[in-house]
């Protein structure tokens, strides 16, 4: 019994951090229009900015999550206006090809940094937590909790932005309607990039304490992507609630299959709620997302 | 005009060049050495698997990014079946590869395909990394160490083994894709699932049967490079990279027309040969297709058969040209099935 109270408290634990990246690429995916095939890869590039900290400047990867924030939301800032000049081209099938686009970027990211690092597992050494906290008979990674906790901010800070400020209303706007949201003076272009570098900034974030719970590779991008895919689907595209449960299930999924079944069914598993889910309820468990 | 003028496409000219494509082809085990007829051999199967991938892609307009997942469980029956137990004969284990590939198809495509392209896309990803998860755990598929077929050293047997179902393909998609009604169909859904279902066509019917045949073929062509390359393991026939090969080759090659995914295949192989023979095995080629995908998607979104084509040449500089011009925003729109 204990083992299982202890599985479920660690499956909710890292599923906060499955919301935080499933939120931003919900939210990018309302604006832009285009589901980002790259988004596992941002965390896993977010990892290994990780392990750079450590390795390279010798800097706590906590303390480097400023830092990390800022660079990668560049990155996605530079990145977006070509995902959006794809989606908006006069292309046969711009939607296609956008999801193309997105599926290049993310074997670019992944072929880059498998040349770069090998296959090799790392882990973001993360010296100021470690060790776990006692409760009761329960043994919490303080990692976990702290991972947790990061996710909880870091999802509240975001959805601050999105329904307390008048960008984040503009955000909004442009994922119900792009062409509504220009007639009333919303530049798309500029809404669309700010979303995709912070969503971007935020995953990478999210990626180094992933990093640091879990060892990563350079191949890990995909199973990231999936897991994300999979939230939002069960959540329903483009609904923030339904992530915010999805998220924590995922967790709670995975751990369980992990400690009861084998890590190696882990994806058979999920695939295989993913595709009840999708047969029983297309718009997601709780029927709010867009099919 | 004679029947035989009506039957195959193209001015005189263009049915004598391809009287003598065919001839090449079916002609290399004698006048290329063994090497070249390896390579030759690779360039007829990618063709076959960029053109599967391309029925979906293409001409249905939804991206399939589990295409892998399909060629695997054709390698795996072949190989399984080609165990000293059940020992069955080479060629009778094709068609239960494909039967199998295209029975999952309709079992994924059935709850996936009604939904938007993104779904369809993330299912049959989801899919062919379960498929790798299960092949490397399960006991039955000799988990990460594989499977041994038995030997057959003959290089112009695996060629012909390859060429005649690539050939079969390539007629296959053309008369079903170019030149029937079904052909019609899958191009109205493509364009446009609205209008094409008001007209009367029942669209899931008959993108779950595009994804079907999308399905058979790589079932078939997995069993062949099964036997071909004689060991198989999870990487070597369920890597999600065998797939980004297919969605690159076609889209290099031109998406939704039928010679762009030879093409594509042609040129990719070729390229990825003289890669490996410079530099090795080396997993910096992954980041080439990526990058070689996004420029193509950005630059030349027809591929590369539209060079052939001089209304496309033109069309193309043109574009080049209004590229020049400042930024067309405000065409946003939400239309797009994704």
């Amino acid at each position: 019994m204990t083992l299982f109270i202890q599985t479920v408290v660690n499956g909710l634990l890292v599923g906060g951090l499955f919301v935080t990246i499933s939120i931003g690429f919900s939210l990018a995916f309302g604006v832009l229009d285009v589901v980002d095939f790259a988004v596992g890869e941002w965390v896993m590039l977010g990892a290994f900015a990780g392990v750079a900290s450590t390795t390279w400047f010798g800097i706590d990867p906590i303390a480097f999550l400023p830092v990390v924030f800022v660079f990668f939301a560049l990155l996605g800032w530079l990145l977006s206006p070509l995902i959006y000049r794809v989606r908006t081209s006069h292309y046969a099938r711009p939607a296609l090809m956008a999801l193309a686009f997105t599926f290049g970027i993310a074997t670019l990211a992944r072929g880059s940094m498998l040349t770069a690092v090998g296959f090799d597992p790392r882990t973001v050494d993360i010296g100021v937590v470690n060790g776990t906290v006692t409760i009761g008979s329960l043994h919490i990674p303080a990692l976990r909790l702290l991972g947790f906790a990061f996710a909880a901010v870091a999802t509240a800070l975001f959805m601050l932005f999105l329904y307390r400020t008048r960008t984040g209303l503009a955000a909004r706007a442009v994922a119900q309607d792009k062409e509504y949201a220009g007639l009333m003076g919303v530049n798309v272009k500029r809404v669309s990039s700010l979303v995709y570098a912070l969503y971007a900034g935020l995953t990478a974030m999210a990626g180094v304490l992933i990093g640091g719970i879990y060892s990563i590779t350079a191949q890990d991008g995909p199973l990231y992507t999936l897991l994300a895919f999979f939230v939002v689907v069960l959540g329903g595209l483009g609904s923030v609630g339904g992530a915010l449960v999805a998220g924590l299930l995922l967790g709670l999924l995975e751990a369980l299959v992990t400690v009861y079944v084998s890590a190696d069914y882990t994806l058979a598993v999920v695939f295989g709620v993913l595709f009840l889910v999708l047969v029983i309820s297309p718009r997601g468990l709780l029927r709010r997302g867009l099919a | 005009m004679n029947r035989a003028d009506a039957m195959v496409p193209g001015t005189r000219w263009q049915q004598a060049s391809l009287l003598v494509f065919l001839v090449v082809i079916a002609t290399v085990p004698f006048w290329a050495d063994d090497y070249w007829t390896r390579i030759f051999t690779g360039v007829a199967m990618w063709s076959a698997l960029a053109m599967s991938w391309n029925i979906m892609g293409g001409y249905a307009g939804y991206i399939s990014f589990g295409q892998v997942a399909f060629f695997g469980i054709g390698a795996y029956t072949t190989a399984l079946l080609m165990q000293k137990g059940p020992g069955w004969s080479f060629f009778a284990t094709l068609p239960v590869g494909a039967v199998l590939a295209g029975v999952l198809a309709v079992l994924i495509g059935w709850p996936v395909l009604r939904l938007r392209g993104a779904y369809f896309a993330i299912a049959t990803w989801a899919l062919a990394e379960a498929f790798l998860q299960i092949a490397t755990a399960a006991g039955f598929t000799g988990g990460s160490s594989g499977l041994t077929l038995p030997i057959n050293a003959s290089t112009s047997f695996f060629y012909y083994s390859m060429l005649i179902p690539a050939v079969v393909t390539f007629v296959l998609c053309w008369l079903l894709l170019e030149r029937s009604r079904f052909g019609y169909r899958i191009k109205a859904v493509r364009d446009h699932e609205a209008a094409a279902e008001s007209i009367g066509i029942d669209t899931n019917r008959v993108k779950i049967q595009a994804f079907a045949f999308s399905a058979v073929i790589p079932g078939v062509f997995g069993g062949i490079y099964a036997y071909w390359i004689t060991f198989i393991n999870p990487t070597s026939v369920l890597a999600g990279d065998i797939t980004d090969q297919m969605v690159v080759m076609a889209l290099v090659g031109g998406l939704g027309r039928i010679w762009g995914p030879a093409l594509g295949a042609t040129v990719l192989y070729l390229v990825d040969r003289q890669f490996i023979a410079s530099f090795g095995e080396t997993t910096a080629y992954i980041a080439v297709i990526g990058g070689l995908l996004a420029l193509i998607v950005l630059f030349l979104p027809d591929g590369l058969i539209s060079l052939f084509s001089r209304g496309r040449r033109m069309a193309l500089s043109r574009q080049l040209l209004v590229r020049l011009l400042p930024d067309r925003s405000g065409t946003t729109g939400r239309g797009g099935r994704l």
